[in-house]
């Protein structure tokens, strides 16, 4: 669905990508982990448009995506999420959620204004979906707080609500930047749940950022590790975690010689 | 390119001179003089709004009136002295602030330290004297301008930009754009309502004249002041900003203010130092303006346009940078006088003078489309 | 979104607007041509000021442009509209950049040129009026379409200059010759027809439909869309916004309606001339916009009316009084704003009680009486002062306490709403529901309510 190929970015004098390649396959959940500062995020906003690359494809369900504005992108299919939350502070969860209905509207703002038939037939479409995506969070976030200006949501209701906006856009394939940064155990165990059936029941397909690693080997099936912007290891959780040129990465080489292990989850079955 | 523009004008220059016969060479050696004028008066302003924008990415729309402020302060200097006593004493409280002012700068005390507060006191006692006995000339007039205007920057500062230190940048620019309009209103309702003459003794306006190629160049002795002066205190800002602790200061806050402020940096200070300078250099362009055109304007519309201007050119040369403001003032002042002769009124064609006022506002407009960080200046741009 | 109340508020809405008619009534029979006047002023400025809060506060882009556009529907309509009479005094006073051929562009013209000649007859002026209103909407509304365009690479305050520099080079242009055989140069037009922009129903009819436009688009998908970009915009284009057209878009049908403004007002005037659309009209339109709220109909028009108040009502305050006068009424306001000060610091326990916001006034209306009262005697404290350009200081010192005090203005985001008025609110969870939101996340609490609840059914 999606193929990265040797794609290469700079700032300057930083590399921040390089020569990098991988795919995701259809209704897979694909982890991309690495120390701060490898470029995960960089990846994620060539991905989707931010920045353009220098060299390298990028390729969605067999077409080129590089030099697209971010919006175009948003119309092609991928969707993101923001390692640090960026809701549209001021307005309301509902509102948050239905903004990314409005590039699929047909009627012009004319129709809006006069609201005619076929606009309040999609705005109701568009109203039913938003509840649809946020009902994947449980009854939490609808009823009144449907209506509450964000800014006063709690933080992992923040989180769900970008999920939500970002499964709003009816996008295809999802990248998730850092999911459950700043969430607890237990609201981790259920993100890691809700990302799951995100991909069986959403049917949507799920490339991940994320640096916990119990949520990361739960549900991946593949795991990529970068690491000053080139892919050091590919493969399933298990194989990344014992290869020594990711535990060198992480744990420094000492340890690569020593021959441990960078599986440093919690293991999720235990919690209560 | 400058070459090849150079290389255009010099074409045209020739073509009207020798091809149309509708100008003489003289007539160009004069309007290079006036743009060289127009174009130091510009970038005394600019320095003012680059200063501002560089240490706190505001855009002080107020400075085109505290440019006026600056002029009319000076004209009340010279042509109504001396003054009663209480006037006297009124006047020489605002000087005595701005010499308060520069006593902290100098030993980094604060307002309230007794050494600073003799200083006021004599600087007080001084002024009054010298207010109510003296009448004052011209570059005195400038001077004692120039401190009381400053007062007036540091002032707006205080109350309007202070309190609004980091507050979103819009909502900067609408209360610069109130303090303009504030500040346009107070001189209508202090100063006049008519233009004022603005003619002190002096010699540098007197007329000045020489021969270029058989025919006479007519000007004034300002076509050397000006430029002076505009070097003079360039070079100083210069050396202020590069060899004193608080021009290091300066340019670490409009780096990174929390930084500045953690090394110790007192950064409201800085901020107020700024805009003491930038109303500074903007009072004596005021002065200038005044001898240049020999009348000032009614205050509501006298610092209207230029300040626009001089805005303009600061973003062309490049907005936070001192040498990009003195540059775009200088390119604006030719772009508005020497392209107008360039492209003289003859029988069969109106002549672009008319139209000379927008020039200021296209040159923005484009430079802002292509290149927005200016000629010199530098790039900002947002993290994702 | 289904609203239960719906049928209430729109009963509610027409008793609303029953009033508001009898209150045209009221104020069209009042006869005082002042208040007339004031109130269709009021209702020309608010819809270039509510069409000016869809760019700046829905959208959240700075537009300082907007008396550009005002300028180019305010030609428009006056050239198309303008009355055979004035059109001839226009030639024979000598002195006009027009020709024939331009002085000839009228609507009537255009209607006997395409065959409805009786359409082209005085008693239809209205109806001239109206088409001429629309394309000068239309003109101002291309114009529009090219302020926007610099929108799509510049931010905030940069923008806001372009959009100025817009609107100054719009109105430098308009009187040079390059235009005047369409502008009548610096002359412009006079005699203007007055009966529409005078007319409370015309002027109040008209800023109907523009609240109501602007509102429907607010509470639209669109709206929606513009609010996005104001709360950030590379999170609206990476959920889909399509940035250039929607600010396009806002810059359009802000130009449009800022452009039948503009028509409104040369009627009001009765002349269109190019220094009736100086910075000063953006800078009124700006208070009226700031003042009210970023986004905030309502409040937007609420500060129109204020601006229009202290304009139309302001000029005894620009009258010449004695300077004693002026000392002492000034030293009362002051004295009453130092005091004002002192009683909220220690109302809100604020310390130190008497800091720089308390003495400065007191000191300074203190010495302001003292003034006063010393003045007899002494020379230069006696004469007469006039407060010319008073009502301006007295909107930039609102502006600047707006900025300081509540940036988002008086109304912030809200807007009225009948459900505001009974205090109903969506927002706010009913008993039952907060009881299912606690058992969510406290399963001690859950117990507690079930153990109760079992204890309440077993009684």
């Amino acid at each position: 669905m999606l193929e990265i190929t040797n794609l290469s970015k700079a700032f300057g004098g930083l590399q921040a990508t390089t020569d990098l390649s991988f795919s995701v396959n259809e209704g897979e959940i694909v982890s991309v982990i690495g120390p701060n500062g490898a470029g995960k995020t960089t990846l994620f906003n060539q991905i989707t448009g931010v920045y353009r690359p220098d060299s390298g494809d990028i390729r969605f369900e067999g077409r080129s995506i590089v030099g697209r504005k971010p919006s175009q992108i948003v119309h092609a299919g991928i969707a993101r999420t923001f390692q640090n939350l960026r809701l549209f502070t001021n307005l309301s969860v509902l509102e948050n959620v239905m903004i990314p209905q409005h590039h699929k509207l047909r009627s012009n703002w004319l129709s809006a204004v006069l609201r005619t038939p076929g606009y309040m037939r999609q705005e109701k479409a568009a109203y039913e979906y938003a509840l649809d995506k946020l009902s994947f969070f449980g009854p939490r976030l609808m009823s009144f707080r449907l209506h509450q200006p964000v800014y006063v949501l709690s933080y992992a209701n923040r989180r769900r609500t970008e999920m939500a906006r970002a499964m709003a856009t009816e996008a295809r394939l999802l990248l998730l930047d850092e999911p459950s940064a700043g969430m607890n155990p237990s609201e981790t165990a259920e993100i890691t749940q809700i990302i799951r059936r995100m991909r069986d029941e959403g049917g949507y397909t799920i490339l991940l950022v994320e640096h916990k690693m119990n949520l990361v080997g739960e549900i991946s099936d593949r795991v990529v590790v970068l690491d000053y912007g080139r892919k050091i290891a590919e493969g399933s959780y298990r194989d990344v975690v014992d290869d020594p040129a990711v535990i060198e990465a992480y744990l420094g080489k000492r340890a690569a010689e020593e021959g441990r292990t960078a599986d440093l989850g919690v293991d999720l079955e235990e919690l209560p | 390119m400058v070459a090849a523009i150079l290389l255009l004008i010099g074409l045209r220059i020739h073509y009207l001179v020798n091809v149309a016969e509708v100008r003489s060479y003289a007539s160009f050696v004069g309007a290079f003089f006036s743009s060289l004028q127009l174009g130091s008066l510009y970038a005394l302003i600019a320095l003012g709004y680059t200063m501002v924008y560089g240490i706190i990415r505001l855009i002080n729309f107020a400075h085109g009136e505290v440019f006026m402020v600056g002029a009319f302060v000076s004209y009340f200097l010279f042509s109504n002295t001396p003054y009663t006593v209480p006037g006297a004493i009124l006047g020489a409280a605002f000087v005595s602030f701005g010499v308060m002012f520069l006593a902290t700068l100098w030993r980094g005390h604060r307002l309230g330290h007794p050494l600073i507060l003799a200083v006021g006191a004599v600087s007080l006692v001084a002024f009054t004297f010298v207010l109510s006995t003296a009448s004052l000339g011209w570059i005195m007039a400038m001077i004692l301008s120039m401190l009381t205007t400053g007062v007036v920057g540091v002032a707006i500062d205080r109350i309007a930009y202070r309190p609004l230190r980091g507050a979103p940048r819009l909502s900067l620019l609408i209360t610069a754009i109130a303090v303009s309009i504030f500040l346009q209103n107070f001189g209508l309702l202090t100063f006049s309502q008519r233009q004022t003459p603005f003619r002190p003794e002096t010699m540098w306006t007197d007329p000045f004249s020489f021969d270029v190629l058989g025919q006479a160049v007519f000007t004034t002795n300002l076509i050397i002041l000006t430029p002076l002066l505009l070097v003079v205190l360039v070079t100083g800002l210069h050396l202020f900003v590069t060899r004193t602790r608080i021009g290091r200061a300066m340019r670490a806050t409009s780096q990174d203010p929390e930084t500045a402020e953690m090394m110790g940096v007192n950064v409201n200070r800085v901020i107020a130092t700024v805009f003491f300078l930038g109303a500074m250099l903007a009072a004596a362009a005021g002065v200038l303006w005044g001898l240049n055109f020999g009348s000032l304007n009614q205050p509501a519309v006298f610092g209207l346009l230029p300040g626009i201007k001089a805005f303009s050119a600061a973003v062309i040369g490049g907005i936070g940078s001192l040498p990009g403001a003195v540059l775009g003032g200088l390119i604006l002042g030719f772009l508005e006088n020497f392209l107008t002769a360039l492209f003289p009124r003859t029988p069969d064609f109106a002549g672009i003078t008319e139209y000379k006022d927008t020039f200021a506002f296209i040159a923005l407009i484009l430079i802002l489309l292509v290149k927005p960080s200016g000629l010199v200046g530098e790039d900002l741009s947002e993290k994702v | 979104m289904p609203d239960p109340k719906r049928n209430r508020n729109r009963l509610l809405t027409l008793a609303g607007l029953g009033v508001v008619v009898l209150l045209l009534y009221l104020i069209d029979n009042s006869g005082s041509s002042k208040l007339v006047q004031a109130f269709a002023l009021f209702s020309i400025w608010g819809i270039a000021a509510v069409s000016l809060n869809l760019v700046n506060g829905v959208t959240g882009i700075l537009s300082l442009g907007q008396h550009g556009f005002m300028l180019i529907g305010g030609y428009v309509t006056a050239l198309l509209i303008l009355p055979v009479q004035s059109r001839i005094r226009i030639i024979e006073s000598g002195r006009s950049s027009m020709t024939e051929e331009t002085l000839s562009i009228s609507i009537a013209n255009f209607f006997s040129a395409i065959g409805l000649e009786s359409l082209a007859a005085p008693e239809y002026l209205w109806l001239q009026f109206i088409v001429a209103l629309f394309i000068g909407g239309l003109a101002a509304s291309f114009f529009g379409l090219l302020v926007g365009i610099p929108s799509l690479r510049l931010r905030g305050d940069y923008l806001a200059i372009v959009t100025l520099g817009f609107g100054e080079i719009i109105r430098l242009l308009a009187a040079t010759s390059m235009f005047s055989p369409y502008t009548n140069g610096a002359l412009g037009f006079a005699g203007v027809p007055a009966e529409f922009g005078k007319s409370v129903w015309w002027t109040t009819a008209i800023l109907g439909i523009t609240v109501f436009v602007m509102a429907r688009l607010k509470y639209s998908s669109y709206g929606r869309a513009l609010q996005g970009i104001r709360e950030d915009e590379i999170a609206a284009a990476a959920m889909g916004v399509n940035l250039a057209y929607s600010k396009i878009l806002a810059f359009v049908l802000t130009a449009f309606f800022a452009g039948v403004a503009g028509g409104l007002w040369v009627s009001w005037i009765g002349t269109a001339r190019v220094d009736q659309f100086l910075f000063t009209l953006m800078f009124f339109l700006l208070v009226a916009v700031s003042v009210g709220g970023t986004g905030s109909i309502t409040g937007v028009l609420m500060g129109t009316a204020i601006v229009v108040f202290i304009r139309q009502y302001g000029d005894p305050l620009e009258q010449t009084y004695a300077l004693t006068d002026w000392l002492r009424a000034g030293g009362l306001i002051v004295l009453a704003g130092g005091f004002g000060a002192f009683i909220y610091r220690a109302a809100r326990r604020l310390r130190p009680r008497l800091n720089a916001m308390v003495w400065v006034p007191l000191g300074l209306g203190t010495l302001a009486f003292a003034a006063a009262l010393v003045a007899p005697g002494q020379g230069w404290l006696e004469g007469s002062f006039r407060g010319f350009g008073l009502r301006a200081i007295l909107l930039s010192v609102l502006l600047v306490v707006i900025m300081v005090f509540r940036p988002e203005g008086v109304f912030g985001r809200s807007e009225f709403s009948w459900a505001a008025v009974f205090r109903e609110r969506r927002d706010r969870p009913s008993d039952e529901e907060r009881g299912q939101d606690a058992w969510l996340s406290n399963p001690d609490l859950a117990d507690r309510l079930a153990r109760q609840e079992k204890r309440e059914g077993d009684e």
